[in-house]
């Protein structure tokens, strides 16, 4: 005994696994109800960490494979498992949990984990099941024979000379070394031993007598058989095509064949993979990996088209083709044919060398035996429900076996790991007699590994079924939900290394009914299958599959919102040199002609100025002649702009005046005759002012302002310019390190103000219970966040309990610049508006700013501050405004903390993918509230700017 | 040269170098203390009627009054320590403050001294590699001698950068 103390009871979740190590080796640990049970850490059946799976019923199931284990007796409790789970004993000692490795934590025995009952014993003289086929089919059938009470003789017959193996590794890990036929083998021989069957490996069987009850092998010898068991399998469907037999021409069936494409590709070159179906992908994939030029030649028009809608098909491609592998489709093998150097295969595509060739297109079933008794054939041997065939005492399960069921009204065949379990496995319970336990999982289920994803299917899919996508395209993550075009309801899921979705999409069959896209989290794709159209297609959807809203709506907000460049750049193009007014100056900033200052719409650099006739133009800083941001100065006044590159000059509108040389010099050089200066100003702006504020727009079209704000967004406008001419008093700017968008919500969020400044709170400036609003206009965009001081001695003491810093008795020194002088006509003390996109009119009590947003990259913004007063202020108020500048701006008391939390926000994002914010408060609210503590206004935007973004 | 110059000349120019040891030391001391985060010390640096403001050379060139702090005596000076010791949210930082190029401008006939010196402000923020220049600028000072030694009765930090990276969290 060797107790290790390994953790803390309190850090074990119930219902969780936990992942420890105790002396180097993984264990999980698991919380159930009061007791702590320990197994080992990693699955039975492939390098998973249990830690990862999911706990349910006092079961773990494995998060790779959604293999499923006892979590007290450590049992395998379904395929794809077969051996069980080490437990280790627990002890828990106050509130510390230890392991003992050398001791086995399972319970005893317990009755319900063994079929119960005494076997059936063995009738003397009893011809004995024979088993025709020993693959993995034959393994869970003879496992499930004996656990159904089935006590008699049992005979395996194979052709290969190997105990039952599975086949999936033998196109992945076997061909890179990293499994073996022992680590595949289904049934060892001394689990046959065990289990007393009396294999007859290497030995072919030739012939069937149904009547007297008889097989015969290749060496004349003839047993009889009480039942008969065909697991035959398949053979690879060979090409049928000159040079498909030469040296170098490899089929996958056995693990000889795979040893023999392992030790081609270990000197090969280039492969050439006859055939783009899941197997001759996963060679793809190997062979990519080991380096080797890869080429995979399809005769379809592309990829797994008769079994998945090309849509997903092209999703494989992509990701082969992103791992360096060549696919060709529509491209069919004519001849294969050796050269000097190697082989050549011809094809209507052309020639393509290659070291080694392996052609995987497919099974043929073997059912020669199946059709020699008599049994009932289509496309295989023809099953029912408990794998029998139409013959008496014959069964068929595996490769060979149709379905019992018609797949989506068709007969047909499933090649799987899974069908084999299930169908070997229903087989040996019929013939064992046992009562046939419902079928654990009635959607077949199917894996591949290729191209570092593991890729999960579940359903049925057709060519035509519709797709829903979930997560990012082609990646790991991407979730495809096929529903059938005419019921609607879901098919099929595939699931791009995404293990939890095929948790959810089996409640989904399990719930049934029609499937809902939305709630999935997907987006529907529509597939145009007009080549033309289909090419504008993937231009213009790049952004709308990529960039899925989650599903939960407005109350979540994906991470790319405010991390993604792609998403940046559409912002610019669709929001700030899109159908917006964006704020450039205060008309008091260019007061005479020829002022000028610099600006920006969106990132772009811009000059605001005021011409003879006293207009304020806004143009493009950059010389229509090489680009150069001709206006250097940040203010000034001007009779014109020269760049000074090549002394291009224009006009205080933005037209170009002169270009030097236009005629050239003696007659030679020059412009040629028909430039038109006209044709070749600077790019102007549509410019509108509104009480002495200056905005522009690249938008031709645009609406007046008031009605691009809306009449609520307008009067609380109008409360701050009230028509006294606003006086400049200076600026600050700063740069932020977050996304632009965190600035207007920032102040779309009045649930934070009590929250983050614990200043307002210790002073009572802003307390939970002010009264306050936060305004919407129609449209989302803008927003106002409003309140009005209250004396703090009125407030009540349950209202001061809310507040997390609140203290009576910690005072100013000079309190006299929280004074408010009430100079407005407004309800409010304190207004907050954001005018969408670049905008934030500051009205702080008596401190006024414009705060102009200039985005510089998903991650970073500068914030420019333009604080005023009014014409007609005395000293006294101009330092009044000035004191209480201090709580704003970039060391405002209240200032440097939004500053500081826009910071923290985007640092939290930028090392964590997939992230997602939870924007909740006020539930059901978009828009305007009347509560603080609420983020209707948030949502209010999202609305606003998913509609803008088109996404 | 020192023994050329004429006696009255000498005791001018060891009473020039007297005053700008002074202030120099003074400068070191308000680093210091800036330097510890110890703003109260910081802001008892100040005469009662001390102005501190903070503001970007293109508003002092623009001759606009806006100052990213704005402080007209001692005891909004000190409001504002407290305010930052006890109230503010921000990241954890360490900060330089260099002074350098000290100059005696002018003294007045009540006594006062003006001066300036040049000031660079380094930051690291603790979870960051590296240094970064937070601000650079100059210092324009009138001191008042009292009993305690120099005060400061003006510091007005105009800062060269046209950009405040992010905040300005303490004092310069």
């Amino acid at each position: 005994m060797a107790w290790r103390e390994v953790i803390s009871l309190d850090e074990l979740q119930p219902d969780a696994a936990k992942g420890v190590e105790v002396e180097g080796t993984p264990v999980a640990l698991y919380r159930l109800a009061e007791e702590v049970f320990a197994t080992h850490g990693i699955c039975t059946h492939a390098l998973a960490f249990l830690a990862d799976g999911f706990v349910e019923d006092g079961k773990v199931e494995c998060p790779l494979h959604q293999g499923l284990f006892d979590i007290r007796s450590g049992k395998a409790l379904c395929a794809p498992l077969t051996k069980d789970l080490q437990t280790y004993a627990v002890k828990i000692e106050g509130r510390k949990v230890f392991v003992d490795l050398e001791a086995s934590g399972s319970k005893s025995p317990n009755a319900n984990d063994k079929q119960s009952g005494a076997l059936t014993p063995a009738t003397p003289g009893r011809d004995p099941v024979i088993v025709v086929g020993a693959g993995q089919a034959a393994a869970a059938a003879i496992r499930a024979l004996r656990e159904g009470g089935y006590a008699g003789p049992i005979d395996l017959f194979g052709d290969e000379r190997h105990p039952p193996y599975e086949r999936p590794p033998l196109s992945k890990d076997v061909l890179l070394g990293k499994a073996t036929l022992e680590s595949c083998t289904r049934l060892t021989d001394s689990e046959l031993k065990e289990l007393k069957i009396t294999p007859h490996l290497g030995r072919r069987v030739i012939g069937i007598e149904p009547k007297s009850k008889k097989i015969r092998t290749e060496s004349g010898e003839e047993r009889g058989y009480s039942s008969l068991l065909l697991t035959t399998g398949g053979v690879p469907r060979r090409l049928a095509i000159p040079g498909d037999d030469l040296p170098g021409v490899h089929y996958l069936r056995t693990v000889e064949h795979a040893a023999a494409i392992g030790k081609s590709f270990s000197v090969a070159k280039k492969v050439v993979i006859v055939g783009g179906g899941f197997i001759g992908m996963e060679l793809a994939s190997v062979a990519s990996s080991l380096g080797l030029s890869t080429v995979v030649l399809e005769r379809e028009g592309e990829l797994l088209s008769r079994v998945l809608p090309p849509f997903l098909g092209k999703a494989f491609r992509n990701l082969a083709e992103s791992h360096g592998a060549i696919v060709r489709c529509g491209t069919s093998v004519q001849a294969i044919e050796r050269t000097k150097s190697g082989l050549l295969v011809r094809t209507t595509a052309g020639n393509f060398e290659a070291d080694t060739v392996c052609i995987g297109v497919g099974l043929v079933p073997e059912t020669d035996l199946a059709a020699q008794a008599g049994c009932e054939l289509d496309s295989g041997i023809v099953v029912n429900v408990e794998q029998r065939t139409s013959v008496p005492d014959i069964w068929a399960a595996g490769d060979c076996a149709l379905h019992h069921s018609t797949l989506r009204g068709r007969r047909g065949r499933l090649e799987s790991w899974h069908n084999a379990e299930e169908q070997g496995a229903a087989a040996g319970r019929s013939i064992a007699g046992s009562t046939l336990s419902p079928r654990g999982n009635p959607q077949p289920w199917f894996w591949t590994d290729q191209f570092g994803l593991n890729i999960q299917m579940l359903g049925v899919p057709a060519a035509d079924d519709k797709i829903a996508l979930g997560g990012p395209e082609g990646k790991s993550g991407a979730v495809y939900w096929l529903s059938d075009p005419s019921t609607g309801e879901l098919t099929s899921v595939v699931a791009f290394s995404a293990p939890a979705a095929i948790r959810s999409a089996r409640k989904y069959f399990e719930e049934g009914g029609k499937f809902d896209a939305a709630k999935a989290g997907a987006t529907l794709i529509e597939e145009n299958t007009n080549e033309e159209s289909s090419a504008v297609q993937t231009v213009s959807s790049k952004t709308s599959k990529d960039f899925v809203w989650p599903s939960e709506g407005l109350t979540r907000v994906p991470d790319w919102v405010y991390t993604d460049r792609y998403i940046y750049e559409r912002e610019i193009e669709r929001i700030f040199h899109g159908r917006t007014w964006n704020f450039v100056a205060l008309a008091s900033e260019v007061p005479n002609v020829g002022d000028f200052i610099r600006s920006n719409v969106g990132p772009t650099p811009v000059v605001v100025s005021r011409a003879e006739d006293g207009s304020i133009h806004v143009f493009e800083n950059r010389c229509m002649h090489r680009a150069a941001e001709f206006c250097r100065e940040l203010s000034g006044n001007a009779k014109e702009f020269v760049c000074p590159y090549h002394q291009w000059s224009y006009d205080l509108k933005g037209n170009l005046a002169g270009v030097p040389f236009r005629r050239g010099v003696g007659g030679k050089g020059g412009m040629p005759a028909s430039f038109k200066p006209s044709e070749h100003g600077l790019k102007r702006l549509k410019v509108t002012e509104h009480r002495g504020v200056v905005f522009a727009s690249y938008y031709e079209d645009m609406e007046p302002l008031a009605e691009y704000l809306g009449p609520e967004i307008l009067r609380e406008f109008e409360a701050t310019f009230d028509g006294r001419k606003p006086k400049v008093l200076g600026h600050y700017r700063h740069s932020l390190p977050g996304n632009w968008k965190l600035y207007h919500e920032n102040l779309k969020d009045p649930y934070h103000a009590t929250l983050l400044h614990t200043f307002l709170v210790t002073f009572g400036l802003l307390v939970a219970g002010n009264k306050s609003s936060m305004i919407s206009d129609s449209s989302g965009r803008h927003g106002v966040m409003a309140s009005a001081k209250s004396d703090a001695s009125k407030l009540n003491s349950d209202t001061k309990k809310e507040m997390r810093a609140y203290k009576e008795g910690m005072t100013l020194e000079e309190p006299r610049f929280m004074d408010f002088v009430n100079e407005f006509d407004s309800p409010w003390s304190v207004t907050m508006a954001t005018i969408w996109p670049n905008l934030i009119i500051q009205r702080e009590m008596n401190t006024l700013g414009v705060r102009q947003i200039v985005p510089t990259g998903p991650n970073e913004f500068i914030m420019k501050w333009t604080m005023f007063g009014f014409e007609g202020d005395d000293e006294d108020m101009t330092r009044h405004r000035l004191r209480q500048g201090n709580l704003m701006g970039p060391a405002g008391f209240l200032g440097l903390e939004d500053n500081e939390a826009i910071k923290f926000v985007q640092d939290g994002m930028i090392s964590v993918p997939n992230g997602k914010h939870v924007v909740e408060l006020d539930p059901g609210v978009i828009g305007t509230s009347d509560t603080l503590i609420s983020e209707a206004s948030i949502r209010a935007m999202y609305q606003h700017w998913r509609a803008a973004m088109d996404l | 040269m020192l023994a050329k110059n004429p006696a009255g000349a000498n005791v001018d120019l060891i009473g020039a170098m007297l005053l700008r040891y002074e202030i120099e030391q003074f400068n070191s001391v308000y680093a210091t203390a800036l330097d510890e985060q110890r703003l109260t010390d910081w802001a008892d640096m100040f005469a009662e009627d001390g102005a501190y403001v903070v503001l970007s050379r293109e508003n002092e060139d623009r001759k606009h009054p806006v100052g990213l702090i704005y402080c007209e005596n001692r005891g909004m000076i000190r409001d504002r320590a407290f305010a930052l010791q006890k109230t503010a949210m921000f990241a954890p930082r360490y900060l330089r403050h260099i002074i350098s190029n000290v100059q005696v401008t002018g003294q007045s006939a009540g006594g006062e001294i003006s001066a300036s010196a040049n000031y660079i402000v380094l930051q690291v923020l603790f979870d960051r590699p590296d240094a970064k220049i937070h601000q650079i600028g100059i210092y324009k000072d009138i001191f008042r001698r009292t009993e305690a030694g120099l005060r400061l009765v003006q510091r007005r930090c105009v800062y060269d950068n046209l950009l405040v990276d992010n905040a300005l969290c303490i004092p310069v």
